[in-house]
């Protein structure tokens, strides 16, 4: 399970990198939506394996902002007022 | 150990969708690799997670989480395509 954490972390990393130099706007939205759910299973297998009940209640909560956080994102670069 | 073998088949998903992402050309190739990948590969280790060493209390947590990852991850990566799309036929940079 452990293999697991190392390698959703390790995919993070080329999310993030992309989160920096991606083309468009969108690009970046979706990286940062991917990098979040892998954050999420990080945390729920981090609890799981340090038997920690906490971190999974932080899982759910970085769980919902994240979803709000991009739909809203996305919502406001539909009508063209957004960033590039 | 049924719990291993199933988070094991969700990280080789999440990488390869992680390579595709970085791989693909548009955001909407990249919205393909994004949405499968991350819907199948991440609802795999979380079922991972909950069957890890039998059934426990906060497992129902976890499948708490589970559902509304399910719930919550297609309507991300729609709002994202929509908004890529009607930007695009209707912005002030449209062909």
């Amino acid at each position: 399970m452990s293999v697991v954490e190392g390698v959703l972390l390790a995919t993070i990393v080329p999310l993030l990198l992309l989160l920096v130099k991606a083309p468009t706007a969108w690009d970046r939205l979706l990286a940062y939506n991917s990098a979040a759910n892998r954050v999420t299973a990080v945390l729920a297998i981090s609890s799981v394996l340090s038997n920690r009940a906490v971190l999974l209640d932080v899982a759910i909560v970085y769980a919902a902002l994240s979803f709000i956080g991009v739909v809203a994102l996305a919502r406001f670069m539909e009508r063209g007022e957004g960033f590039r | 150990m049924i719990g291993t073998i199933l988070a094991a088949c969700g990280a080789v998903l999440v990488a390869v969708g992680t390579f595709g992402i970085v791989r693909f050309r548009d955001v909407y190739s990249r919205l393909q690799a994004s949405g499968v990948s991350d819907n199948a590969g991440l609802a795999l280790v979380l079922l991972g997670a909950i069957l890890h060493e039998g059934w426990a209390p906060t497992d129902w947590t976890l499948l708490f989480l589970l559902l509304l990852m399910l719930i919550t991850n297609p309507i991300a990566t729609h709002s994202i395509a929509k908004s890529a799309f009607v930007q695009r036929h209707t912005g002030e940079d449209s062909p």
